[in-house]
């Protein structure tokens, strides 16, 4: 890959340990693609924040980068973390919450804004257009899908690593040739709840293995189906990005898509075998404001089941626009957790050994990263649990 | 014997001599190497409990979270890294770990060739794996 000479200086040391080691990541992945350049990028995000699932390990990393002087040169934020202050570093131990801590203190060190979520764009819109570098999967297929804004997906190390160089390779998704549909699906199955939408990507992932579909037979679909459909698509596959526009070419491979695989894939996602959740979640990837106002609606003057747990996760820029609705969440006896995101956190130390959610992600996720039980349902069915009458 | 040599691609520069491990599986630092004492602790690998310090670990990729990079730094900071690493295709989680974890690299080797046990030279300035003593049967 090309250098110029600013960079070359940067990559022999000239300007520190840290940038040498973040442009030596960079520039080795160039190579590694067939990227021919590095260009600037307009932000970053960046994953691997819980404590849970980074453990020790990533500390030691990025304590040095933070001591050596490593500081972000564009807008960088970060995915959520394992537990918030106000409900869950009560409940867990303090050793967990300290840990925890000590992570986040290294990416504010280099500057990195605090907004704990894996939906960053209803923080600040990105330009559509744009070339970013977001790690956080979910976020990546949505900015390069529907807010047209151009990212690979990154690894949390490659995030930060373009984050303080200000720079990315321009390979794959960044280029126009990269964002070519090279396969068809139609889509017959009626599609009715976010749900739905979610099992119709995790059952395309499993078959798209890196493909860039087209996808046709969506009904209007509002932009909080196509973010459950976003996260689970990057759940199973390892595709960018889909397109929602008929191809052109028709000699392309096409895969059809009918009810029956959508009802499957939920039957596969719901590995419980009771219908009593310890646990009724929602907000994977995190609410919108949209969503929280329409949670707060359905609940009405209902209250949580006794000995039941009801999560909302949402950011805490969210969170704080819907005082409302978080008012009615929370005098129905559920939590609002804000910068937190369940799959990542410690539930089983609570005792939650079934979680019900209407989100196909963390279904699929939960098994292992929970050790719990599912229950995926649309999220109607979901505050039917949660909640008395 | 006349040594045998195997060129592939230079991924981090270096240069060491040491045993071979080799992994017919792929292997994921996150979750598959214990941070720490440095064994693999993968259940279905092939080298299940074996550890990788000071070896010259060969395995066709990696596979799993983005974290495993910083598992591979972690693990060279406590002196438990192997000696250098070689792949037949390297993936962006090893390649970013032994970028900061300052690991020999280099790639697209056909590992089949190389056996665990096996004395090998890795030159990562020229990108070339040398086998210079096959393991005594």
């Amino acid at each position: 890959m090309y250098l110029t000479k600013d960079e070359e200086c940067i990559l022999r040391g000239e300007c520190g340990w840290a940038s040498q080691t973040c442009m030596k990541i960079l520039s080795r992945l160039g190579d590694l693609f067939n990227a021919e350049k590095l260009i600037p990028i307009k932000s970053a995000h960046v994953s691997g924040v819980s404590y849970r699932t980074l453990g020790d390990a990533p500390i030691e990393f990025l304590k040095a980068l933070a001591d050596s002087g490593a500081r972000v040169q564009v807008r960088t934020t970060l995915n959520p973390q394992s537990l918030d202050q106000e409900y869950l570093g009560k409940r867990l131990p303090s050793r967990l919450c300290e840990k925890q801590r000590e992570i986040l203190e290294q990416f504010e060190k280099m500057g990195l804004t605090k907004s704990l979520t894996c939906t960053p764009y209803y923080l600040q819109m990105p330009e559509r257009g744009s070339h970013v570098a977001w790690a956080e999967s979910s976020a990546v297929v949505y900015a390069n899908s529907i807010l047209g804004t151009w990212t690979n997906r990154e690894g949390g190390p490659s995030a930060l690593a373009a984050a303080v160089i200000g720079k990315t390779p321009e390979y794959g998704v960044h280029k126009a040739e990269g964002r070519q549909p090279n396969v068809l699906v139609n889509v017959k199955a009626k599609l009715q709840n976010h749900t739905e939408y979610g099992a119709l990507g995790i059952c395309l992932g499993k078959v798209l293995g890196d493909k860039i579909p087209a996808v046709s037979g969506l009904r209007d679909p509002s932009e909080e189906k196509l973010k459950q459909f976003s996260a689970a698509l990057a759940t199973t596959g390892m595709t960018n990005m889909f397109h929602l526009k008929k191809l052109a070419r028709e000699e392309v491979e096409k895969i059809d898509i009918d009810d029956k695989d959508v009802e499957q894939t939920i039957t596969d996602l719901s590995t419980a075998t009771t219908k009593k959740p310890d646990l009724v979640f929602i907000g994977c990837p995190h609410c919108s404001k949209n969503e929280m106002k329409q949670i707060a609606q359905l609940i009405g003057n209902r209250k949580v089941r006794h000995g039941m747990e009801f999560w909302v996760c949402t950011s805490a820029c969210v969170k704080e626009k819907c005082e409302n609705s978080v008012k009615r969440i929370e005098q129905s006896g559920g939590h609002v957790l804000a910068g937190v995101c369940t799959v990542v956190s410690w539930t089983e130390k609570l005792g939650i050994r079934t979680i019900m959610t209407d989100s196909a992600k963390t279904a699929y996720y939960a098994p292992t990263l929970n050790k719990a039980e599912t229950i995926l349902a649309p999220l109607k069915e979901c505050l039917k649990a949660a909640l008395k009458g | 014997m006349q040594p045998t040599t195997l060129k592939g691609r230079v991924i981090v520069e270096g240069k060491c001599r040491a045993k071979a491990l080799v992994s017919e599986k792929p292997i994921s630092f996150l979750g598959g190497v214990d941070p720490a004492d440095g064994r693999i602790v993968e259940k279905n690998n092939d080298l299940c409990g074996v550890c990788i310090k000071d070896k010259v670990l060969c395995f066709p990729h990696g596979h799993g979270s983005t974290v495993g990079s910083y598992v591979l730094y972690s693990l060279a900071k406590k002196g438990l890294a192997p000696k250098a690493i070689v792949n037949h295709t390297a993936d962006p989680v090893v390649v970013v770990g032994a970028i900061i974890a300052n690991v020999p690299m280099v790639d697209q080797i056909d590992i089949t060739k190389v056996r665990t046990g096996d004395t090998v030279e890795v030159d990562a300035y020229e990108g070339t794996v040398k086998i210079l003593k096959r393991k005594e049967a």
